[in-house]
């Protein structure tokens, strides 16, 4: 695992082979939360730079890479969130501001579109708990097993079993929850 | 996408600057270790991690006895000796600004403390934080452990030879109190 971290965050072909594999899922889980083209591709580099900042937590065996990656995400989402989308700047190389040409903002958009129905459960769960919302997010809107939904957030499996539980419980009146499953 | 790209560009070239910033310090602190070693002690530039928002150290034990040190910040030395009594280590720690060092006799030493290779002293840096062999300090004997200078490199301290350095010594029985004094290696030049 030691390794795996060095590699990461060390090695510039192991990140890209990293970045290759992740950031089509990352923008994605970014473009279900947010609606705006330049802050997803914002927000696209400040979680892979956190990425590196905190690669050293990443442990092998207790998952997979995606749900450790969400995990961070959902992290860098809510401090972005209390900084109340106000002037941020990145360390080092990584400049604050994305620079997006047509074709990218188009394409952004696109996703953003793409991922319509799922911001429209967000508003839909929006009444539930903050714990209980977090694991139904992961589970039903991004597609993570309750294993990793309970990695992603740093809380045991059985937590997230009963929290999932008690979310559906909640909301099986509504039929966003197996419509906002389907991509 | 083109961003992408871009983007991908830019996290290379980062990382390839934090791996050559650690280097770099590295460096410096086997250039600058001489005078510290006559002193029968190592002196080691750590490369230190960045981040804001974790706490001042870790401390973990590994499977095969050795405990690691993760330090983010130079503060709360005190804590941190009590954390490593809890792990088996009886460690004195020390942080002094930049520019300073304690000065040396602080006890009879015994024994190497801080090695380059794992396993070559008590301790030894790797990956970013200092491992702690408990059962090569000795039943009667102190690690101390002296930390000079700054946790994070910012546009002051770009200008100084070392960003940090660690001097590391083993000592029989009482160890005395670090006394403050002025350490010229700091000087531009006077330390590479």
């Amino acid at each position: 695992m030691r390794r795996k971290r060095a590699e990461i965050a060390t090695d510039p072909v192991a990140f890209e082979a990293f970045y290759r594999r992740h950031v089509d899922a990352l923008t994605r889980f970014l473009a279900r939360r947010v609606d705006d083209p330049h802050t997803v591709a914002d927000l696209v580099a400040e979680v892979f730079v956190a990425v590196l900042d905190s690669a050293h937590t990443y442990r092998a065996e207790l998952g997979t890479e995606i749900a450790w990656l969400y995990g961070v995400a959902r992290k860098t989402l809510s401090a972005e969130r209390r900084r109340a989308y106000k002037q941020y700047q990145l360390t080092g190389r990584v400049s604050g501001r994305r620079t997006l040409d047509i074709d990218d903002i188009a394409e952004l958009e696109q996703r953003i579109d793409a991922e319509r129905r799922a911001r429209q459960a967000f508003e839909a769960m929006a009444e539930l708990p903050e714990g209980e919302r977090a694991v139904l997010e992961l589970v039903v809107i991004d597609q993570l097993t309750v294993t990793e939904a309970a990695l992603a957030l740093g809380i045991r499996q059985g937590a997230a079993k009963v929290r999932l539980h008690r979310a559906r419980k909640k909301l099986q009146n509504l039929p966003f929850v197996m419509s906002g499953a389907s991509e | 996408m083109k961003y992408e790209e871009q983007l991908l560009m830019e996290l290379k070239a980062e990382i390839t600057d934090r791996v050559e910033r650690r280097r770099r310090l590295t460096h410096r602190l086997y250039a600058g270790g001489a005078a510290v070693l006559v002193a029968a002690a190592a002196a080691f530039a750590v490369p230190m991690l960045t981040g804001t928002e974790r706490p001042a150290y870790a401390v973990t034990k590994n499977t095969d006895g050795t405990v690691r040190v993760e330090i983010n910040e130079f503060k709360d030395a005190d804590q941190l000796e009590r954390d490593l009594a809890a792990a088996g280590i009886k460690a004195d720690i020390t942080y002094v600004p930049a520019g300073k060092q304690c000065k040396a006799g602080r006890g009879q030493t015994g024994g190497t403390a801080l090695g380059g290779e794992p396993g070559s002293g008590a301790s030894w840096m790797r990956d970013g934080g200092v491992e702690i062999d408990p059962r090569r300090i000795g039943a009667d004997r102190t690690l101390v452990l002296e930390f000079a200078g700054d946790h994070q490199e910012t546009a002051e301290t770009k200008e100084r030879p070392l960003l940090w350095r660690l001097t590391g010594s083993l000592i029989v029985g009482q160890v005395a109190p670090c006394t403050v004094i002025d350490d010229s290696s700091w000087e531009a030049g006077g330390g590479s």
